[in-house]
């Protein structure tokens, strides 16, 4: 039986403030050091609520499966910067987590309390990549629902403001669990992702 | 019934005899060998660190620094290769074969030697190209060895912190269970780097001593380098090739803490959830588990949170299992140390032996399992269990099996 889409996300950065009024407080109040961060947080909590998933999570059920590409270089550039430029005092403790792809998938999980595996892939155009794992993983029946999506980079960025990152994320989940919960369903993964 | 996945080659290259084998390896890690030294990063002036590097002056031919990762991922694959024995021209006529990759920062050293030599541009190093055909993005070096072998399976680059490395190896199996390859090769990889020195300073993650896990007076890690590669095929390909089979991967599982960005969950709620995860997808009770090569840093968290997580897991169990933190000789090589400490755990079962935990002499009361302190140990060996933690909440925990 064909894995189904119950939710559907997309935002881009450069609308980050409208859609936050949209969020929990949870999420609302959460101390951000990054934009990325809140950005990505912001795109994964509304995936939860497009699929009827009560937040904070508070389950292993729900994996996440994140495809970056050179969204974190943008990050690593800044860390690095400041190495060069100050020395071993340049460095961000702050920002030196964030220079590890994983870390906004993790503060997706810590924000919205998802307990379930978390794997990340830093490559470009790993959104197919990184759906199409979470699809074999539900077939084989590792996890039951999950969240899969990633962050594009512009191709061209101003000088003048933040790059307009593109989010986009499904929720994947196999067709009994999607039935036994009532949840609306969009179609295949094939069918939606395409 | 679910295909049962076999690991038929290994390639290592760590801080510990590099490029003399995985046998002269094997031995000085049993013999507690340290290779950690005080040294300066590669090209800043960032002062000096306790690291665990492979010295340039033992690559068999002459490296610059930023092709320094190509050159090792690229040798570790072969010599798995190599050790597999498959002939790559004639599998990949009839195997679909693929290829997962974990890494946390790449080749960092490109970034690091652009900024020194502006003129060392992207796509204009022929060495680097000739090497791997990498950049400096996260995927590029896996990306470079799918090309040099012709693969054509499924290429995957997990970037899951310090978990990268037993991720990527999880992520192999499921591909071959899945349908999706016959055989993956399944490494991980990282590079000593002023960016990590940096980074970690700034946490204060660093020890100001030896590397100590599970002791008391235990201060932190010391940053380590190198790559390794697993052959892994399903048994059937490889009864079929009559291919020499090191061991079985049992069962996979990766969980997250949910609970900190850089600090593990005091109580190791994640750890435990994998490991119970990872047993479940074995199939196997707890009681078989005769081995276990823990993430042991040396941080004072990481250590205790293994320690408790253990006892969750495992409950009164846990006090009869060794454990034992290759980290201790061999440095944190962020995404290599999964499939490094894989390979020990491997190598454990083949030769029933456990590698010790060394710079270990003070009893933390509140870490009160069998550590396995400063000698190995002789022990059979049919079951292993390696975990790793990572930023983030990372946990993943990989189970291996005798043939």
């Amino acid at each position: 039986m064909k894995n189904v889409i119950t939710g559907k996300s997309r935002i881009n950065a450069n609308k980050l403030d409208e859609v936050m009024a949209m969020l929990s407080e949870r999420t609302r109040s959460f101390r951000f050091v990054h934009d990325l961060e809140r950005f990505t947080v912001a795109a994964i909590e509304l995936l939860l609520k497009d699929a009827g998933i009560p937040v904070p999570a508070g389950t292993k059920d729900i994996a996440l499966y994140l495809g970056i590409d050179n969204a974190v270089e943008d990050i690593k550039n800044e860390f690095w910067g400041n190495i060069v430029k100050d020395g071993i005092l340049g460095a961000s403790p702050l920002l030196f987590p964030f220079t590890s792809p994983n870390a906004l998938a993790a503060q997706a999980t810590i924000v919205l309390d998802i307990r379930g595996e978390s794997i990340v892939s830093p490559v470009k155009s790993s959104i197919d990549s990184v759906i199409a794992y979470a699809d074999e993983c539900m077939s084989e029946n590792y996890i039951s629902m999950a969240i899969a999506g990633g962050i594009i980079s512009p191709d061209v960025k101003s000088d003048e403001r933040a790059p307009d990152y593109q989010a986009d994320f499904f929720f994947i989940e196999n067709p009994e669990s999607a039935r036994n919960r009532d949840a609306r369903i969009y179609g295949s993964v094939q069918e939606v992702c395409a | 019934m679910r295909e049962n996945i076999v690991i038929t080659g290994i390639g290592i290259l760590s801080p510990l005899r590099p490029f003399e084998g995985t046998g002269s390896f094997w031995q000085a890690l049993c013999s507690g060998e340290d290779t950690i030294k005080i040294m300066k990063p590669p090209f800043l002036d960032l002062g000096k660190w306790p690291m665990a590097a492979i010295d340039t002056g033992a690559f068999p031919e002459q490296i610059n620094m930023e092709d320094k990762i190509g050159f090792l991922a690229q040798e570790a694959m072969k010599m798995a290769i190599a050790d597999s024995g498959l002939d790559m021209t004639s599998i990949l006529n009839e195997c679909k074969a693929g290829l997962t990759l974990g890494t946390v920062l790449g080749n960092i050293l490109y970034k690091e030697a652009r900024t020194i030599s502006p003129d060392l541009t992207k796509g204009g190093n022929n060495r680097v190209e000739d090497i791997t055909g990498y950049d400096d993005s996260l995927s590029g070096i896996a990306s470079g060895l799918a090309l040099k072998h012709g693969l054509n399976g499924p290429v995957f680059t997990v970037s899951t912190a310090c978990a990268s490395g037993t991720d990527a190896v999880g992520i192999a199996c499921r591909k071959i269970i899945s349908g999706r390859a016959d055989i993956m090769f399944a490494g991980g990889m990282d590079i000593l780097s002023d960016f990590a020195i940096a980074g970690f300073n700034s946490l204060q993650a660093i020890t100001t001593d030896k590397v100590r896990p599970f002791d008391r007076n235990r201060n932190g890690l010391a940053l380590g380098e190198g790559a390794a590669f697993m052959v892994l095929e399903s048994e059937k390909n490889a009864l079929r090739r009559k291919a020499e089979i090191y061991g079985r991967v049992i069962g996979y599982a990766a969980r997250s803490d949910a609970n900190h960005l850089t600090g593990p969950h005091r109580d190791g709620r994640g750890l435990a959830s994998a490991i119970q995860a990872a047993i479940s997808d074995a199939q196997i009770p707890n009681n078989r588990i005769d081995y276990i090569n823990a993430h042991g840093t040396g941080t004072p968290y990481n250590d205790l949170m293994e320690t408790k997580a253990l006892k969750s897991a495992f409950g009164d169990l846990a006090y009869d299992i060794p454990v034992s933190s290759t980290k201790s000789m061999l440095g944190h090589s962020f995404g290599a140390a999964g499939v490094i400490e894989a390979i020990c755990c491997l190598l454990a079962i083949k030769d029933g032996i456990i590698p010790p935990t060394i710079n270990y002499h003070d009893k933390d009361p509140e870490c009160d399992l069998n550590y396995t302190p400063n000698v190995a140990v002789e022990k059979s060996v049919r079951t292993s269990m390696s975990m790793s933690a990572g930023f983030g909440g990372q946990n993943s925990v990989i189970l291996l099996a005798a043939p």
